[in-house]
């Protein structure tokens, strides 16, 4: 088990990294999760070596890493830039790694070509990476970070610079060479929660170099421990709305009294705010909201609203036209919505104190 | 139309190629006439318009008045290779090191530090002609090949560093990173990474080095008398109160010569593809 | 504003050479938003290049509201090109770089502060307009790229080459809007080329799918989702793709065996390379029978919901499933299908 305690690393004032705690066990992918400058990929270039942290502590399988250099560290990473020895063919590339570590040519060789063709490249074995296209060079990359079975695989972002359709087909493949290595320590940051949550077997929600929650993708999603966990595991965006609660019932701030009992909870007067999933949000009810921009992805259609001052989002399976400017009615099902106290803590159901 | 513009063109390539291989044809001419060839007018053709002789050629190894330049030669030779033999790995190692860390003196940074030595060129030799003397006759090393290689080193290892900054910056940072996660301590990562990614740099710089060393006549004037002779000084040594223009037009020849087998060597080496090791 | 139009055009990088960009005529009416859609290699960047006067095409011709300006240069076109990467003059401010095209036409200062001002106001960039452009973010960047475009009162289009590219997943949205919002009050052509589903469908009224240089399909968003014109498309757009098993000809109509999948057969057509498809959105899981039952090989967990790989001797399937069903790699499930939302294809063309 690869075990990172407290790591620290704050440059020009700004922390990169706060105090990251992360255990991430062999045989499962653990996705890091976050926006861009959350602090994954200095988490990652810290695990290989390439950053040194000012404060904590690197070890795997009990053994420390603090002291050791990248090039020492049983590592193997790919990154968002596809990047490959560009003096060296696709075979010699996948290669490298096994022949540096003294193994004899011909072995190594085998063994990159046996890799390149489960990656779908054994045409290309004699080809510079310049020649390849994005996708190719990226699986170049892959086969050469698997072919020397580190116990440790980094991950960063490896596919957001490809063709959306590519990126689902890599995203299978990957998954699929890694069944059959087990022992490996897997690390795969995103910007996407939908990439994260599919992926990964446990997810780790990171904002600002702090780690917000870590767990599993279903345990993640459902109970988000904060409002910042609940911005950044949700796409579409969450809707926080802003909510009081009195003795005559649940006031939201820009939306109005709601009817009693709508979240179906008993809560103590006071400051709330409430998650309502985007998928929680229905047309066809009372409440009046313009459409500021609809957005269609294939399947489904995501509708920005105004409702009063409240901005709103709501995603619907189908491929719908709201025109710009138009008024729809909503219907927002209270029921589901997460209740998050004053502090920002999730309150779980259940749970009727504050 | 288009065979009229073909035409043009071949025309234009044909004078201006016409224009710059004329000084050569007359150099290698020249070099085959003896005095009264020379004077009366220009003459072109061997046999018909003058006699050919050796005489020139002959001058050159010290037979008829000359100077031998054989000597000369040699130690030129040893002198520019080994200086940008030298003045290379060194300059090269520099480059990687302004390339990719990051250096800092109170306001100096790696710019400045590059352009330093860049500035090293900008000064008019003559600034450092004594100084050079003092320090090389404080060393002992006057009118050796030593103190002249030192010399060099230090007149060209700038040049070298001006171009390989440039082609080292070209290389991403996170190919040394990829090297070193796949087990290439620093040291391997520069010599079989790095390095083999940089070799039309290499060249261009070997080549500059080269050049600028083989020519040069100031410092090999100043810094050498009788033990250590240099080509370009020995050239001029040919010189008596009679020019003797076909001695001088066979030096000339003889000392183009390597210059002329580099550069088609080189031009060889980047139209196949030298520069094709392009890092995506 | 122009209307533009495209008569045969046609483009190979060299004589001989296969068309980058195979033979199309089109019009984009003026005002429109139009998107080309497609992976890596399909021609829209050739086809954007073609029609902002970068690239001239070996065949056809390109009008702008019936004038030929194929031999034209881009600086007479009046088009603004946006690329995937910002374009701005480094050494300058954001409000000199706004300026800098009246600047060079000789528009009167006071016009000049006038338009620019407008404009970074539109864009969100008043608070920057005394920045130099170098200090910028990327997204800010690409506005003072889209602004430069927009500062001219004569443009006649806008072509956006991936604009998006290089911004932050957070920005797309805001960006986009942006676009929309320009789109709709400003009323330029403006034609996207991007390779993300998402933001053509989003942006444009009509979508242009291409792949291997031609145009597969051109249609609103809706109808390339319903009503996908090859397989291609019903693959390319939709997340997950759309479902394709192979058919066969069974008394008139096309059936897939095992599966209650079948559509009447149009008369005369033959019956080879038949393949009837579905939207994995257009399929409910409906507990132990329906139109299809499967054994579950995978799930995909999402958030909001799960896909679901459903397999079966006839081939694999996807469909998405509310989280929380509880189901699990091996259970058996089944999911029902209306007959309007099948589609029939042979040899990859759509037929009903």
């Amino acid at each position: 088990m690869l075990v990172l305690r407290d790591l620290s690393l704050t440059e020009g004032g700004v922390p990169h990294l706060a105090a990251v705690s992360v255990d991430a066990e062999p045989g499962r992918m653990t996705t890091l999760l976050g926006r861009t400058g959350a602090g994954k990929t200095t988490l990652l270039r810290a695990v290989a070596g390439l950053v040194q942290p000012q404060s904590g502590q690197i070890s795997l399988a009990g053994a420390d890493w603090s002291r050791l250099p990248p090039w020492r560290r049983p590592v193997a990473m790919v990154t968002q830039q596809f990047i490959n020895y560009p003096h060296l063919s696709v075979l010699d590339n996948v290669a490298f790694p096994l022949i540096r570590r003294g193994e004899p040519r011909e072995a190594a060789r085998e063994a990159a070509a046996a890799i390149l063709g489960r990656v779908g490249l054994a045409q290309m074995t004699g080809r510079r990476p310049a020649a390849l296209s994005g996708g190719q060079q990226q699986r170049v990359a892959i086969a050469r970070a698997l072919v020397k079975r580190a116990p440790v695989l980094l991950l960063d972002e490896p596919f957001v610079n490809l063709d959306y359709k590519l990126r689902e087909g890599l995203r299978e493949e990957l998954a699929e060479l890694l069944r059959s290595q087990s022992d490996t320590v897997v690390l795969y940051a995103t910007t996407d929660p939908r990439e994260a949550l599919q992926m990964g077997d446990c997810t780790v929600l990171m904002a600002e170099g702090r780690v917000l929650q870590a767990g599993p993708p279903r345990a993640v999603f459902g109970a988000p421990a904060t409002l910042e966990a609940a911005r950044v595991v949700n796409d579409p965006p969450i809707n926080l709305l802003a909510a009081e609660i009195t003795q005559s019932g649940l006031v939201l701030d820009h939306l109005g009294p709601q009817s009693a009992g709508a979240t179906g909870r008993a809560l103590p007067p006071g400051r709330y705010t409430l998650g309502l999933r985007a998928e929680d949000i229905r047309s066809g009810g009372p409440l009046p909201a313009r459409v500021a921009l609809t957005e269609v992805s294939g399947s489904e259609t995501v509708t920005h609203l105004m409702a009063g001052g409240q901005p709103l989002v709501m995603l619907e399976r189908a491929v719908t036209d709201h025109r710009l400017g138009s008024e729809l009615g909503l219907m927002l099902d209270l029921g589901k919505a997460l209740v998050f106290g004053a502090d920002g803590a999730l309150i779980p159901k259940g749970a009727s104190h504050g | 139309m288009r065979t009229l513009y073909l035409a043009l063109k071949y025309l234009a390539v044909t004078l201006w190629s016409g224009f710059v291989i004329f000084p050569f044809l007359w150099m290698l001419t020249t070099s085959f006439k003896t005095a009264n060839g020379v004077t009366g007018g220009a003459t072109w053709l061997p046999w018909l318009q003058y006699q050919p002789s050796l005489g020139g050629w002959q001058s050159l190894f010290g037979g008829a008045g000359g100077v031998n330049i054989v000597r000369p030669y040699l130690n030129s030779l040893v002198v520019t290779l080994s200086g940008s033999a030298i003045a290379l790995i060194l300059g090269t190692l520099a480059a990687y090191g302004l390339s990719r860390f990051s250096f800092r003196a109170g306001p100096i940074r790696n710019g400045d530090i590059t352009f330093f030595f860049i500035s090293q060129r900008i000064m008019p030799p003559i600034v450092l002609a004594i100084p050079f003397f003092l320090m090389l006759r404080w060393l002992g090393l006057l009118d050796s090949l030593p103190g002249l290689i030192l010399i060099y080193v230090a007149l060209l290892m700038p040049i070298a560093v001006w171009v390989m900054v440039d082609f080292f910056n070209t290389i991403p940072r996170g190919l040394d990173e990829m090297a070193w996660m796949d087990g290439c301590p620093p040291v391997t990562t520069f010599l079989r990474v790095i390095l083999p990614n940089v070799m039309p740099g290499l060249v261009v710089a070997g080549m500059f080095c080269l050049i600028f060393g083989w020519n040069d006549f100031f410092f090999a004037f100043t810094l050498t008398f009788t033990k250590t002779q240099l080509l370009p000084v020995s050239i001029v040594a040919l010189n008596s109160s009679v020019t003797p223009w076909w001695a001088l037009s066979a030096a000339a020849i003889v000392s183009v010569a390597p210059l002329a087998v580099l550069a088609f060597v080189v031009e060889r080496f980047l139209s196949r593809g030298g520069l094709a090791g392009a890092v995506r | 504003m122009a209307e533009i139009r495209l008569q045969e055009l046609a483009h190979a990088y060299a004589p001989g050479a296969p068309h980058a960009l195979k033979p199309l005529d089109m019009t984009w009416r003026d005002g429109g938003t139009y998107a080309l859609l497609g992976p890596s290699g399909c021609g829209k960047s050739t086809m954007l290049n073609i029609i902002s006067g970068l690239l001239h095409p070996s065949e056809g011709r390109v009008l702008f509201d019936g004038q030929d300006v194929t031999r034209l240069g881009t600086g007479q076109r009046n088009i603004a090109q946006v690329f995937q990467v910002p374009v701005i003059y480094r050494s300058m401010t954001v409000g000199q770089n706004l300026a800098f095209p009246l600047v060079c036409r000789g528009v009167p200062t006071p016009r000049i502060r006038q338009r620019v001002e407008a404009i970074a106001e539109r864009l969100g960039l008043t608070p920057l307009l005394k920045r130099p452009a170098n200090a910028l973010t990327a997204d800010q960047k690409q506005l003072v790229s889209l602004g430069r475009g927009l500062v001219r009162e004569d443009v006649a289009a806008i072509l956006l080459d991936e604009p998006l590219t290089v911004i932050d997943p957070q920005m797309k949205f805001e960006l986009r809007r942006i676009l929309k919002e320009i789109n709709a009050e400003f009323r330029v052509t403006m034609v996207l080329v991007t390779h993300d589903q998402t933001e053509a469908m989003t942006f444009a009224d009509e979508v242009m799918v291409m792949n291997h240089g031609e145009v597969v399909q051109a249609g609103r968003p809706r109808d390339l989702f319903e009503r996908p014109a090859t397989t291609h498309v019903g693959h390319f757009i939709g997340s997950p793709a759309m479902n394709f098993l192979p058919a066969l000809a069974v008394a008139g109509r096309a059936v897939v065996p095992g599966t209650g999948l079948s559509l009447p057969l149009p008369d005369g057509l033959p019956t080879d390379g038949l393949v009837l498809g579905f939207r994995p959105e257009h399929a409910r899981l409906s507990g132990a029978s329906g139109t299809m039952q499967g054994r579950v090989a995978r799930l995909w967990f999402e958030g909001l919901d799960e896909i679901v790989a459903l397999s079966h001797p006839a081939g694999e399937v996807r469909l998405r499933a509310p989280a929380g069903l509880g189901l699990a790699p091996g259970d058996t499930a089944a999911f029902t299908l209306r007959d309007t939302a099948l589609r029939l294809y042979r040899n990859g063309r759509l037929v009903a």
